[in-house]
């Protein structure tokens, strides 16, 4: 089973959850996103997403476009922005690019979301003179502007400050109820974490990946008492 | 305890063996690579056809920036080298030509070897270097850092947002740029010539290189100098993007596109002249 990080994962995700899919480092949680996103082909089964498969053996570029439009993707880390781009132009991409319509036209469109994730003073900017925490916001901000139905955050959470993880936890809050700047319907959403400490009072369901298995959790206390205080103790194996 | 040799190698061993065998494999890897290569190419012309007039206030924008960082940026060095190499090239053998009695065929051999052969190389050459090994190190670094894998999940299509303009950018610079490095290195080396002592007038120096041009020469220059942007440009693309890369693979994709650039500008000059002679 050479190259497959995971295996066995039976679950489906209903419309306005918050799921937690815990494990430690190259356990497979990044495979599993961008599975999710048909980035990356699973290797056995049937991924769908909106009731539509999304894996390079279901062989419809057009659907996987569709569904690709109605799910936004945060990448871990600084989000994967584009350099050659502004920190504006990062944002405004998706949008222009799908409803054909100039940047100039975007910004004032989409200028209340840029403004409740409170991104207007680095629009000028580039992405690398953004710390990690900000480039995380920016690469929000660009999965957001096309309405996605579902939001995989990949580690969201891992190595914020205190006032990041603060707005993090309003902004999942606010996500979950249906805020009108997001379009008013509760976002489902998927995020990964390698501590699931930060998403307790989300109320959130867990999953748990651990050396390849795949298992799901009835609450925060299971997941407490599955992984330890401080991390995952012996479960998971980290692999380099 | 008693240590064991290492085992000698042996005159016609199975490694000198496969050393012989080397090339075919590398002769093997090369038309592997110029296969893929080619479905690049078919895939980026289906890309542009079908989607020329899709998201044309993003794409607009973009074919016109490439447009402008592959010409318009490349103008002053572009008259610079016009200047140089119509005083050292045309003038010269302008200047030799009418010392030696044979100015009647100074059109002919201006046409033959500066304008069909060597602008377009030059100028090919020129827009790899100062714009195509920067845009493969920028495309190799975004294929590295993950960031075609977020275009592609935000359902931007790569080929349609990178690649094409970039083709087109080229093509267009290449053209462009071949046509306007002519007219400087003409209006040069006539003005090194006529200092010299050339006799003809302005007018007379022109209409003799354009008598020498067939009808032909139009269409076939504008297609060779075209596939010699094109080529640029889809090399560089695909060196940048068409495979999984690291960060350190970046520096090898780029000496590699400039090799395989010169090589297949050279085998499109090859193919050009061999329509010359048919025609």
């Amino acid at each position: 089973m050479d190259g497959i990080s995971l295996q066995a994962v039976d679950w489906s995700v209903d419309t306005g959850e918050l799921w937690v899919v815990a494990g430690a480092q190259g356990a497979g949680k990044t495979a599993l996103l961008e599975t999710l996103a048909g980035l990356i082909p699973a290797a056995a089964g049937e991924v769908r997403v909106f009731g539509r498969r999304v894996d390079a053996s279901g062989d419809d570029a057009p659907g996987l476009q569709e569904t690709r439009r109605r799910l936004g993707l945060v990448f871990d880390g600084g989000g994967r922005l584009f350099s050659a781009l502004s920190v504006a132009e990062n944002i405004l991409l998706p949008w222009c690019y799908h409803q054909n319509r100039s940047y100039a036209e975007a910004l004032s469109e989409l200028e209340p979301l840029i403004r409740h994730l409170q991104l207007e003073s680095i629009l000028s900017r580039k992405p690398t003179s953004l710390s990690r925490s900000w480039s995380r916001r920016v690469a929000l901000a660009r999965s957001l502007v096309l309405e996605p139905d579902l939001l995989l955050l990949d580690n969201p959470l891992a190595g914020l400050d205190a006032v990041h993880l603060r707005w993090w936890r309003g902004f999942l809050a606010e996500a979950l109820a249906g805020h009108p700047v997001l379009g008013g319907e509760p976002l489902t959403i998927v995020a990964t974490a390698d501590a699931v400490r930060p998403y307790i009072g989300l109320d959130p369901r867990f999953a748990l990946v651990a050396s390849g298995h795949w298992r799901i959790l009835t609450d925060s206390e299971a997941v407490l008492a599955a992984t330890g205080e401080e991390g995952f103790g012996d479960l998971t194996e980290p692999r380099p | 305890m008693e240590a064991t040799p290492p085992p000698l190698k042996n005159a016609g061993s199975k490694e000198d063996s496969d050393g012989g065998l080397g090339w075919l494999e590398a002769l093997l890897g090369e038309w592997r690579s110029l296969t893929r290569l080619g479905a690049f190419i078919l895939i980026t012309l289906a890309t542009a056809a079908r989607r020329h007039r899709d998201n044309s206030e993003v794409m607009r924008p973009q074919v016109l920036g490439e447009i402008h960082r592959c010409g318009v940026r490349l103008l002053p060095i572009i008259s610079f080298l016009g200047v140089i190499l119509g005083v050292v090239f045309v003038g010269q053998t302008v200047s030799l030509m009418e010392q030696f009695g044979a100015g009647n065929f100074t059109g002919t051999f201006i046409v033959t070897v500066f304008v069909r052969e060597m602008v377009p190389m030059i100028a090919g050459l020129l827009v790899l270097a100062r714009v195509g090994t920067a845009s493969v190190v920028e495309l190799g670094t975004a294929r590295a850092l993950g960031e075609v894998e977020a275009l592609e999940a935000l359902g931007i299509d790569p080929i349609h947002y990178l690649v094409v303009p970039r083709v087109i950018g080229f093509a267009v610079a290449v053209v462009s740029l071949s046509a306007y490095l002519i007219l400087i290195s003409l209006g040069s080396g006539y003005l090194f010539a006529y200092a010299r002592g050339l006799k003809a007038s302005p007018i007379e120096f022109f209409t003799q290189i354009a008598g020498a041009m067939s009808a032909l020469d139009f269409p076939l220059w504008i297609l060779k100098t075209l596939l010699f942007g094109a080529l640029t440009g889809w090399v560089i693309c695909y060196q940048g993007l068409a495979r999984a890369m690291t960060l350190e693979e970046v520096g090898p994709a780029t000496t590699r596109t400039v090799a395989v650039c010169v090589v297949g500008c050279l085998m499109i000059d090859a193919l050009f002249i061999t329509v010359y002679l048919l025609l």
